[in-house]
């Protein structure tokens, strides 16, 4: 047994009626919907049209939602309707990037995500969801995509129908009937400053709504009406990247350099010793402090203990970095106690540093609304970051330990190099030719767009080209402090970095 | 607790598709004890137990079918939904059928009657009994009938609901012709063209079994009757039948238009006319029903008398009055593609029965003149004989029934001149928006004036005007607003009456939405549910107080009630029509009101309910609604029984069958027939009553150039026509502000503006303009659009409600709060201080409320603009467009009365008064509400 939705756009006449009692029936907060009809127009007077789409959950079969659900909030019931149980819920907003719908939001009273679930509470007792008994024109039907009998089925054998992003692979079982193809690729609609009847809401991603970012207009179809879709990550989860590289690198770096010096004498020394690890501790702590704190119920952060989902890399990537932790603090106890770290504890470290770096590939991997986040190249962005962060952080400490000076000039040079590759690796991301719609949208925004000045003046001249050029200029003329104030502006630079990517990972419209 | 798919036990239910794995309704036998899970909790099953009871829909005038969801436990509505056994709305609902939750649960609403406390519109006011109000009110009343003052007493009425002869009778009893109404701002232009064609005042289209439907109108998202029209047209669209739709702007029932004609607004006559010659011309109409069933030889007799009287003389005829209508003349004055007309012209034709056409408000409510837009569009159904046909129109009668109350007073010895003036003898209904005018002029003042679902202060032209008499005590005495909340007007009453909503309240409905004829029951749903847990009460504002609900009442006890205390020992003959009908002397409840019509006047319901072993009103109570007939086409050519010919008389030319001096059949063919009730008991090309009431150049479909002809604009000196009249599909004029469902989705109401006249002005979408009117000005924002013809302005009137006080007087999901200022005598200014906030309230939404805007309240800067024949006021503008400046502030109104008096004598030129022909103050023939007695008709009787 499957349960799927057939929306019929012939049908359909724009009315709300879908969206006013699915508020009833869930008692949905104002500002947030299960369910709406966006508006838009297309063509010049007098061909011009108005043509509706019903948005919401699409009950995949392969929910990115639940996937990335760390504590199994979603889930699919044996008839495949994508339910959720916000008792599990943790408000990590994961789900909200995952869906490449918008179909999830979080509730203001609960904190927790909430989305369509069919009226799982009546299909349990035999009845048609809210939406499909009040829809005036019949344009909503749920049934068994099963059962060749029922309406659904009946339905998809006898009319072309569309879904929508269908390349994301989630397997959607809503599909639409006579649904305009503008409504199948969002990032093409023309927003405007206010909607037809209504406001923009001031909580909408206002990325989202700002005008195309590229010169000319892509499409002539113009946003009428829609509604609001926060941005559910912000700087709190740029800061926590930044903090999980700076904790990840130090470590890899710190034995880098014990691996080249080649010098017994590092090995026990307090820079290498008991600084790098304390600093991968406290960064790890802080990673983790960040992690709960952006959490929407932060009083249930220990549900990923004990709730696990094993498929989400939230969970996975927890695991990884109470390993990482606890091996750093392991480090550095041997190193307090002066005794010298076993290899196996430096394996085991760059191990678990580089899987601290990687693995938010994967979670933003698992992210499946985003598309930017699925870039190739963005773990091999974060591998690198994390060298320029740990080699950042170690320089800026370095003057405050007596450590040898061919020990510093080895941190120097991962440093530039891990700038240099990193800033050409995020130039190409950038400069690289857009992989989908979406791309466009963000990469517009990032070169061009509202976050240009971040990017250029942040990540790139004063994260990249200027730490390049001062740490140079110190090696040349053997200015120290200005190589700290280099390595400074690296780490800004790579907030901002993160920050950009963030944002600009949100912006373009997923409905 | 699976629950089994049973075949759904209602008649009408029946009907519907079987349910295929999941049902729409828990199945009515369970209805009274339902169990379901809540959504709250889930996925933990925690069951909640509830009672379905069913009701009718408050909010437009559809009377959809509404199931409440009452909690067993806690007594409260948990919810609506539709009433899958309304054989009008077939279980579903718009937007609006669920957001009466939110009127129900308002945290602002009104729960006890207020009494006004210093000046009127002070904004003070005491909480008082109901005793107090009802005694004071009716102690006025009671002198004004006994000083003669009748026509003193006003009861003015929005929708819907409790109207028609349910109020008739109570007014009847009072022995008054006091009935006001807001039909003249909205659809009495449509009514008197059909009905000079019919009798009969509205259309009943057949969309479902139609080939072909022409609306000049949006059902798909408004009107009469939006859901269940738009069920059906969707219904008939998918059986393959083609819609076109003539709207200037492009209304989402025009985007899913297979033509979108955009005219010009007031050509609209011109296009209908030239699609009617293409059909003559190319003779593709349906000679035998026309020449069957029009009165083409009155027309030729009075117009050609010397002329042969045979029917290929009048086809002739009609080839040469509408020569000059070609597809380019009318392309020329609508702007609408010739080819386009041509194309719709002929697949009316052949669709020929089976064309469905429709216009409620639109164009006949926006010129002058609109009324023959209606004559035009009927005749195009006349001509291919489309006329009460499968997939045709009907006229609304043969869809609707109105069963009879015990005891009609009889019709009164009144007239009052107050609402039908005898410069309007052909209005089709009151010249309520003209009243401020009228008591101004000193025509008469009011000793109790009740306003009741209706707002004129904000829903009227010139509500400033309206302002300034609600204000001065001497025109108006004594004004008791009914009403479950705040409004503009009920700011300006003395008495503000809290009145149930859907669920609160008893009323009977019944609508033409399709080929059937049906009831719909409204009902108290608490009362309902706590009398069925045994509880007793005699009236349903005690159910209300027992339930929590303030001291709510229903209208029904209150024109009870208040009629008993009017008439209290029976000695003005008031009291005996609101007795008991079967124990006299009783005052009468609303269950042996409704009982005995549910028994007595609802054919095949009393077979109905006791084949369930039900009486008819516990059947009522169970269902809410009740089918009686389906079909009901060529009711006209039913012929006369035997028995109603006995004593009537044949007249020799016309074949019209008379009894008692009046019209009652018609020969065709040699058949006697019913016919339709005009005149001539056909359908009439050419009225004879407009002839002789002074409007000969009207008495056949013609164009009228409205006041908005195009030729009448100077676009390049800033001159634009403003549409003001469309509605959105969430709002309901000004009974929805406090559905914050609805609010969420739809707060504002730009000016729609094409880009090329953006371009002109300089302006682009959410930048301000000044609009300028005769009487003054209005700024709001504009939203550009292809969806307009250039050089016409469009304008939602649902929104731009507002308050003058910062706590109290409307509802805060909806209104902004202004200022106002009289600058000079009558020169009025409006500021918003602020537009829609958060507040705080037992709601906890109402602290998440997001949206700012309220709208523009544009209807305070239209003067009135009474069409001098169907009296409808044409709201189209002509309006001064200007960028706006430095000190203009979005809302900003400026309204000078001054003028707006002054433009109302102008249209009051135009007018033809009576007396017609026999002194008559209007032909008696045609439809009148709330008809007086006959003697009442004439002039002289009352000089």
């Amino acid at each position: 047994m499957r349960y799927g939705f057939v929306i019929d756009h012939n049908r359909c006449i724009g009315c709300h009626a879908c969206t006013v009692a699915c508020k009833e029936e869930h008692d949905v907060p104002v500002g947030v919907f299960r369910t709406w009809v966006k508006y838009i127009e297309k063509g010049h007077f007098p061909a011009s049209r108005r043509h509706f789409g019903v948005m919401r959950c699409n009950h995949c079969d392969a929910a990115p939602c639940v996937e990335i659900c760390p504590t199994s909030a979603l889930f699919y019931r044996p008839d495949r309707i994508v339910d959720f149980d916000n008792s599990r819920c943790i408000g990590c907003q994961s789900c909200m990037q995952a869906c490449p719908y918008d179909a999830l939001y979080i509730h203001p009273d609960t904190h927790t995500a909430a989305k369509c679930n069919f009226c799982a509470h009546r299909i349990e007792i035999g009845l048609e969801p809210a939406c499909v008994l009040v829809c005036p024109t019949r344009a909503i039907s749920a049934g068994d995509l099963d059962d060749a009998e029922s309406p659904v089925s009946r339905l998809l054998a006898s009319e072309k129908a569309a879904s929508r992003k269908p390349h994301k692979g989630t397997d959607p079982k809503l599909f639409y009937l006579g649904i305009d193809g503008a409504f199948l690729q969002p990032s093409l609609m023309e927003p405007q400053p206010s909607h037809l009847f209504a406001a923009h809401n001031p909580a909408a991603n206002q990325y989202t709504i700002e005008p195309t970012a590229s010169a000319e207009p892509l499409s002539s179809a113009q946003v009428v009406y829609d509604v609001a879709h926060r941005q559910a990550w912000d700087w709190m989860s740029a800061l926590y990247l930044w903090t999980k590289s700076i904790a990840a690198g130090v470590l890899i770096i710190a034995i880098l350099t014990l691996w080249s010096s080649g010098s017994e004498k590092n090995r026990t020394a307090p820079f290498f010793a008991i600084m790098s690890p304390a600093i991968a501790v406290l960064f790890t702590g802080l990673t983790a402090i960040f992690l709960i704190a952006h959490l929407k119920r932060p009083d249930r952060f220990y549900y990923i203990l004990i709730k696990p989902n094993p498929r989400s890399w939230l969970v996975r990537g927890t695991w990884i970095l109470m390993a990482y932790g606890a091996v750093a603090a392991l480090w550095m106890a041997l190193g307090v106690l002066r005794i010298s770290s076993p290899p196996a504890i430096y394996a085991l470290a760059i191990a678990l540093a580089l899987a601290s770096a990687a693995y938010s590939a994967f979670l933003f991997g698992q992210a499946k609304g985003r598309d930017l986040w699925q870039s190739p190249l963005f773990i091999w962005i974060l591998i690198a970051q994390t060298f320029v962060a740990g080699s950042a952080i170690l320089l800026i400490v370095a003057p405050f330990f007596t450590t040898s000076t061919h020990a510093v000039a080895l941190v120097e040079s991962y440093f530039v190099l891990s700038l240099l590759i990193n800033g050409s690796m995020i130039l190409t991301q950038i400069l690289m030719p857009p992989y989908s719609e979406d791309v466009r949208y963000a990469v517009n925004l990032v070169v061009s767009g509202s976050l240009r000045r971040r990017f250029w003046w942040g990540v790139i001249t004063m994260g990249t080209l200027l730490p390049l050029a001062l740490t140079v200029y110190s090696v040349v003329a053997s200015a120290f402090a200005i190589e700290v104030l280099a390595a400074l502006m690296a780490l800004v630079g790579l907030f901002i970095f993160d920050d950009v990517w963030i944002t600009a990972g949100q912006a373009p419209p997923l409905s | 607790m699976k629950t089994e798919i049973v075949p759904p036990l209602h008649p009408v239910a029946q009907t519907l598709d079987a349910p295929a794995g999941l049902a729409s309704c828990p199945p009515p036998a369970r209805w009274d004890d339902w169990t379901e899970y809540d959504p709250t909790y889930w996925p933990r099953k925690v069951e909640k137990h509830y009672r379905l009871i069913p009701t009718i829909c408050f909010n437009c005038e559809a009377g959809c079918g509404l199931l409440a969801y009452v909690d067993r436990e806690t007594g409260r509505i948990r919810k609506f939904e539709g009433n899958p056994a309304h054989p009008g709305s077939r279980g579903r609902n718009c937007a609006k059928g669920p957001a009466t939750l939110n009127q129900v649960t308002d945290p602002e609403r009104i729960l006890y009657p207020l009494k006004r406390v210093g000046r009127r519109g002070e904004g003070k006011w005491r909480r008082v009994t109901w005793d107090e109000a009802l005694d004071d009110l009716a102690t006025r009343i009671r002198s004004a009938l006994k000083d003669g003052r009748r026509d003193e007493i006003m009861y003015h009425v929005g929708r819907p609901g409790h109207e028609l002869i349910y109020n008739q009778r109570v007014l009847h009893a009072w022995g008054i012709d006091g009935h006001n109404s807001h039909t003249n701002i909205c659809s009495a232009g449509a009514r008197t063209g059909y009905a000079f064609w019919q009798g009969y005042d509205r259309p009943s289209p057949d969309y479902a079994n139609a080939r072909f439907i022409l609306l000049l109108s949006s059902h798909l998202e408004a009107g009469h009757y939006f859901n269940p029209h738009a069920q059906r047209i969707i219904d008939g669209k998918s059986r393959g039948a083609k819609l076109c739709v003539i709207d200037t702007r492009l209304s989402n029932t025009a985007s899913r238009a297979d033509y979108w004609l955009s005219t010009w607004p007031g050509s609209e006559t011109a296009v209908i006319l030239a699609i009617c010659k293409i059909i003559l011309e190319e003779e593709l109409y349906d000679r035998d029903f026309v020449r069957r069933w029009v009165n083409w030889e009155e027309y030729l007799r009075e117009e050609h008398p010397a002329k042969s009287c045979s029917f290929d003389e009048f086809i002739a005829a009609l080839l040469e009055l509408y020569k000059e209508y070609t597809p380019q003349f009318a392309a020329r004055e609508s702007g609408a593609d010739p080819g386009v007309i041509v194309e719709v012209a002929r697949e009316i034709a052949r669709a020929g029965h089976a064309f469905a056409a429709h216009i409620w408000r639109n164009a006949a409510a926006g010129n002058l003149g609109g009324w023959q837009v209606a004559r035009a569009l009927q005749f195009l159904s006349v001509l291919v004989g489309a006329v009460a046909t499968p997939g045709g129109t009907s006229p609304s009668a043969f869809n609707k029934i109105i069963p009879s109350p015990p005891l009609m007073p009889p019709a009164p010895q009144a007239w009052n001149e107050l609402t039908w003036p005898p410069e309007y003898p052909l209005a089709f209904f009151e010249m309520s928006f003209l009243l401020p005018h009228f008591l101004k002029e000193g025509r008469g003042k009011l000793a109790a004036y009740f306003t009741r679902v209706y707002n004129p202060l904000w829903t009227n032209p010139d509500g400033m005007s309206w302002m300034e008499v609600l204000n001065d005590e001497k025109l108006i005495e004594r004004h008791a607003c009914l009403t479950p909340t705040w409004s503009e007007t009920a700011w300006f009453a003395d008495y503000v009456l809290p009145m149930g909503l859907a669920s609160e309240r008893h009323d009977l409905m019944s609508q033409e939405t399709q080929a059937a004829r049906w009831i719909g029951f409204r009902q108290p749903v608490l009362r309902v549910a706590l009398e069925r847990q045994g509880q007793t009460f005699n009236n349903t504002w005690e159910a209300h107080r027992a339930a929590g609900f303030g001291e709510v009442w229903e209208e029904d006890e209150f024109w009870i009630e208040l009629s008993w205390r009017i008439d209290p020992d029976g000695e003005m003959g008031i009291r005996k029509y609101f007795e008991s009908p079967s124990q006299p002397g009783r005052k009468l409840t609303v269950d042996e009101f409704y009982g005995w019509m549910f028994e007595h006047s609802v054919p095949g319901l009393p077979d109905a309910a006791a084949k369930e072993g039900l009486t008819p009103l516990a059947y009522m109570r169970k269902y809410g609604a009740f089918l009686i007939d389906e079909g009901g086409y060529d009711a006209h050519e039913k012929p006369l029984a035997p028995s109603q010919l006995e004593g009537a008389t044949t007249e020799a030319t016309s074949g019209i069958i008379s009894y008692n001096g009046s019209a009652v059949g018609v020969t065709v063919d040699g058949t006697v027939r019913v016919g339709f009730p005009t005149p001539s008991r056909k359908l009439e090309f050419f009225s004879k009553t407009l002839k002789d009431w002074k409007w000969p150049e009207a008495a056949i479909p013609t164009y009228v150039r409205s006041h908005v002809h195009r030729e009448n604009f100077d676009i390049g000196r800033g001159e634009m026509l403003l549409m003001p009249t469309f509605r959105l599909p969430t709002l309901i004029h000004t009974r929805s502000g406090n559905a914050k469902w609805l609010n969420e989705i739809s707060h504002r109401n730009p000016i729609w503006m094409h880009p090329q006249d953006a371009a002109c002005f300089n302006v682009k979408t959410d930048d301000l303009v000044k609009v300028s009117t005769e009487i003054g000005y209005f700024v709001d924002r504009v939203w550009v659009t292809e969806g307009i013809r250039p050089g016409v302005l469009a304008c939602s009137h649902h929104l731009g409600r507002w308050r003058l006080d910062e706590t109290s007087g409307g509802e805060k999901w909806s209104t902004a709060l202004v200022d106002l200022q009289q600058l000079e005598p009558g020169q009025w200014r409006m500021r918003q201080r602020h537009g829609v906030r958060p507040f705080t309230s037992d709601d906890p939404d109402s602290s998440r409320v997001w949206w700012e805007d309220a709208g523009v309240h544009q209807n305070l800067v239209f003067p009135v603009q009474p069409d001098p024949v169907s009296g409808a006021h044409c709201w189209h503008q002509k309006v001064q467009v200007e960028k706006a400046g430095r000190d203009d502030r979005y809302g900003d109104i400026f309204v000078d009365t001054n003028k707006s008096h002054e433009v109302y004598r102008r249209w009051m030129e135009q007018t033809r008064p009576a007396p017609g022909p026999g002194n008559l103050r209007r032909p008696l023939w045609l439809p009148r509400a709330y008809r007086p007695a006959t003697e009442a008709f004439y002039l002289r009787r009352l000089t």
